[in-house]
């Protein structure tokens, strides 16, 4: 909140028209929030930095104008446009309160993308359509600005050719359909305003329980709202895993032959370009003079000094990010969010069925024969924190009768092969998204085999191009799991794994 | 599992492998008969190696912090030179059977210490068991050199009083300003108690922290104290900000020595040896009273009897235990 606030300080006064935040709702939508989370916790969020920039002396009209926000839209057309609709309303009424005189103050200006968690990596032309139609929803619910996702997103960064695809996908939409020539289109139709409506209320509710609990920061300290985010993330992967909520070419319309793309290929010396990059930077520059500015902006953060005025010189110094940041970690210590993982929640979305019951009778028989139930440790190893796969993965493996364990977030393989060591787990599974997977699950294996734990399996799931599936296997992965994989075929696959060692 | 050798084990254990420590205790978990004979062989073995560690219990109800107090206690513990094991138990699902361990994800700092030990625990259901495991589990950590044992459970429940039971010293862990003074803890919890902590006393909090702690003290009055050496203190402390938790350090360590220059320490140990031998009677009885194979044939019976209110629990009761009874004559 002070960084944030002392942004805003800064901008109000050397750079009044500069988009100071950009409060995001998307990355709680791609971690599963339903439209009235999204909608309702980052409204929150901008009224507790709203709250904060006033706290540290700001008038409203100094500030508010220039906020603007960020959401996520996906593939509930309607429900979306509706959600954009009911959040200009009720910032309105939220900024009522703090009385401005310039109108600008409790206007919502937005920025949306499109989902990435909504295309798929099987038969992925699909999600040029998915995209299309998500594109136009936030058209529609009046996004001020837009971001359109590539359609091989669900596979690996994208081609030229596909961001091309997505770039033109915006420029059709706004140069050819003509959809933007008028100001909200879809106002005065009965579905449209009854679902506005029913979003308005809805979000109030939960705005409301969260200022009760003293603001989002309070709340996010209590772990209520990442809480509910993946309560409804498993919900839904429970709905699609039964094929209640369609996604073509996954749980219905499937096709058998595979779709070729094209995936980028990122070269390992980017890594190695970058570190020598740093390496110069960091012998070319006057090293007193950096020393001089991070502890002025150490000092700084214990005092109360505005941050923003103090890292600027920093890094005209040449200080890097990491360097500002641990100067700033100094002063505040570092956030660890609490964890705590819904249960009971996939299985009872799934309600009883016979797939529920056979493989809860299997880890029974697992226990019964070998004096526990499969125990399994899932970890996201790395610098990635998209962790809404493993949470889904561990309450999901949990209703069906696994003992799970969750590894802290950015684990080093070194670290998460101590842990299944120590915790003695029958099986490592391992979620990956960010193209991480073909050095960590080598360097897993390795650190597995030095910790003593040879006999412990390891699986992986997430994004992974199926022309890396064969590698993995080489490295000693027993199963891989594409996208789109449903929870209880990814829990069969391990019990058939575990009963064949 | 494959067969085991006991043997392996004891050497393993002995030397300190993490490995070995890690899959003895798996052992002790396992339910499986062959396998429990094996952990009765080798905890024999490693019997006389233990009794050395600083046995901690640490409670309080869910978000008081108990995993962030573990990290910065047993942290700062590992940083002094010692060699810190925690065992904690996590509730398993009574529906799936299955349980969801979050433990380390609290515990980012100390999971990583070379001279640290964090094993979770399903409860699988039974307490009883969990209570025999988690002794159990603490002596092998105790034979692999540990020489901090910290019991970590949630205080709501029967758990609290096993733990006690088990420990030298028993922290409960409480909040300032939740409401209820005993936030959903049973009211008896304060009798096994050896010291209170309010913990998040940082920020805003200290003052309202420092309240509490008074009126907590004010409630400590009014109950006996379990040793006329020891009353028990009332601290604060913020796990996140790491202040007030040398302190409850400190408190363990003079705790130990009142309790040792009484003999207290040595009699509170053969008391708990008395209650371990008595927990495990219980537990055989039960075992054997779910294995007895006439008793196995009629149970579902009855048990649909009684649910359906067609039979007395008394009468259901009797006609059981004299199945168990007449075992030899059957």
């Amino acid at each position: 909140m002070r960084i944030v606030s002392d942004i805003i300080a800064y901008c109000s006064t050397h750079m009044p028209k500069f988009n100071t935040i950009s409060i995001s709702g998307y990355h709680m939508m791609e971690a599963g929030a339903s439209s009235v989370l999204q909608c309702a916790f980052t409204l929150a969020d901008g009224l507790e930095y709203v709250q904060a920039a006033l706290r540290a002396g700001l008038g409203i009209d100094q500030f508010a104008p220039r906020l603007s926000f960020f959401f996520g839209i996906g593939m509930n057309f309607f429900m979306d446009i509706a959600m954009l609709r009911a959040a200009r309303f009720l910032w309105h009424k939220l900024m009522s309160r703090f009385n401005p005189k310039d109108p600008q103050s409790s206007m919502l200006r937005t920025h949306c993308q499109t989902s990435g968690w909504s295309l798929t990596a099987q038969d992925p032309y699909n999600n040029i359509i998915r995209t299309t139609l998500e594109c136009l929803s936030a058209v529609l619910g009046g996004t001020q600005s837009l971001h359109t996702n590539s359609f091989d997103e669900a596979v690996g960064l994208p081609t030229d050719l596909s961001a091309r695809v997505a770039r033109n996908t915006q420029l059709i939409v706004q140069e050819e359909s003509q959809v933007c020539r008028v100001v909200d289109p879809l106002a005065g139709s009965y579905y449209v305003e009854a679902l506005t409506d029913g979003m308005i209320r809805e979000s109030w509710k939960i705005i409301q329980e969260v200022e009760t609990l003293g603001g989002m920061s309070k709340a996010i300290e209590t772990g209520m709202p990442k809480l509910r985010i993946e309560e409804a993330a498993a919900r839904r992967q429970a709905r699609i895993d039964q094929g209640l909520d369609v996604i073509v070419g996954v749980n219905k319309y499937q096709i058998k032959e595979d779709v070729s793309l094209d995936v980028l290929e990122v070269s390992a010396s980017v890594r190695d370009e970058q570190i020598a990059r740093l390496k110069e930077i960091k012998a070319r520059r006057d090293p007193a003079a950096v020393r001089q500015a991070l502890e002025a902006l150490a000092r700084g953060a214990e005092s109360g000094a505005n941050l923003l005025d103090l890292t600027i010189p920093a890094i005209r110094a040449r200080a890097t990010a990491g360097e500002v940041s641990d100067a700033l970690e100094k002063a505040f210590g570092r956030f660890v969010a609490t964890t705590r993982c819904v249960s009971g929640i996939y299985s009872s979305e799934y309600g009883d069925s016979e797939i529920i019951k056979t493989l809860r009778t299997r880890t029974d028989r697992f226990k019964d024969r070998e004096g526990r139930r499969p125990r399994i440790l899932v970890t996201k190893m790395g610098q990635d924190g998209h962790d809404r796969g493993m949470k889904v993965i561990a309450t999901g493996f949990a209703d069906l009768g696994f003992d799970v364990d969750i590894g802290p977030m950015f684990q080093t393989p070194a670290e998460a092969a101590r842990m299944a060591v120590e915790n003695d787990v029958h099986v490592v599974g391992i979620s990956t998204l960010a193209a991480g997977h073909k050095t960590l699950v080598p360097e897993l294996v390795r650190a597995l085999k030095q910790e003593g734990g040879e006999d412990i399996l390891v699986v992986v799931g997430g994004i992974i191009p199926p022309k890396d599936y064969d590698p993995l296997y080489a490295a000693g992965a027993t199963c891989v799991f594409g996208p789109g994989t449903p929870v209880t075929d990814s829990a069969n696959q391990v019990l058939n794994a575990l009963e064949k060692r | 599992m494959k067969p085991v050798d006991p043997q392996t084990y004891i050497a393993g254990v002995l030397s300190g492998d993490r490995r070995m420590l890690s899959k003895a205790i798996t052992l002790i978990e396992s339910a499986l008969t062959t396998h429990q004979e094996a952990a009765r062989r080798m905890l024999s073995a490693l019997l006389p190696k233990t009794g050395a560690a600083v046995r901690l219990g640490i409670t309080g109800v869910p978000g008081v912090g108990k995993s962030t107090f573990i990290e910065s206690f047993g942290t700062m513990l590992v940083r002094e030179g010692h060699r810190v094991a925690v065992l904690a138990v996590d509730p398993s699902s009574a529906r799936s059977g299955g349980s969801v361990m979050a433990d380390k994800t609290r515990m980012e700092k100390l999971s990583i210490e070379p001279r640290a030990f964090i094993r979770p625990s399903p409860s699988g259901g039974t307490l009883g068991g969990v209570a025999r495991k988690t002794r159990e589990t603490m002596l092998l950590c105790e034979a692999a050199g540990y020489d901090v044992i910290i019991v970590e459970t949630v205080g709501v429940g029967q758990s609290e009083t096993a733990v006690a039971s088990m420990v030298d010293f028993f922290l409960v862990l409480l909040l300032a300003g939740a409401g209820d003074e005993l936030q959903g803890l049973k009211k008896g919890i304060l009798e096994l108690a050896d010291a209170l902590a309010i913990n998040k006393a940082d920020g805003e909090n200290i003052d309202p922290a420092r309240k509490a702690a008074n009126v907590f003290e004010l409630a400590l009055h009014l109950v006996q104290p379990a040793s006329p050496r020891w009353t028990p203190p009332v601290l604060t402390c913020s796990a996140r900000e790491m202040t007030g938790i040398d302190t409850i350090w400190k408190t363990v360590l003079r705790h130990r020595e009142v309790f040792s220059a009484s003999h207290e320490l040595e009699e509170k140990r053969r008391r708990q040896a008395v209650d371990w031998m008595w927990s495990l009677i219980d537990e055989g009885l039960k075992e054997r009273f779910v294995h007895q194979p006439e008793i196995k044939k009629q149970l579902p019976r009855i048990l649909r009897e009684v649910d359906r209110g067609t039979l007395a629990p008394t009468a259901a009761a009797d006609k059981l235990l004299f199945l168990l009874d007449n075992e030899s004559y059957q």
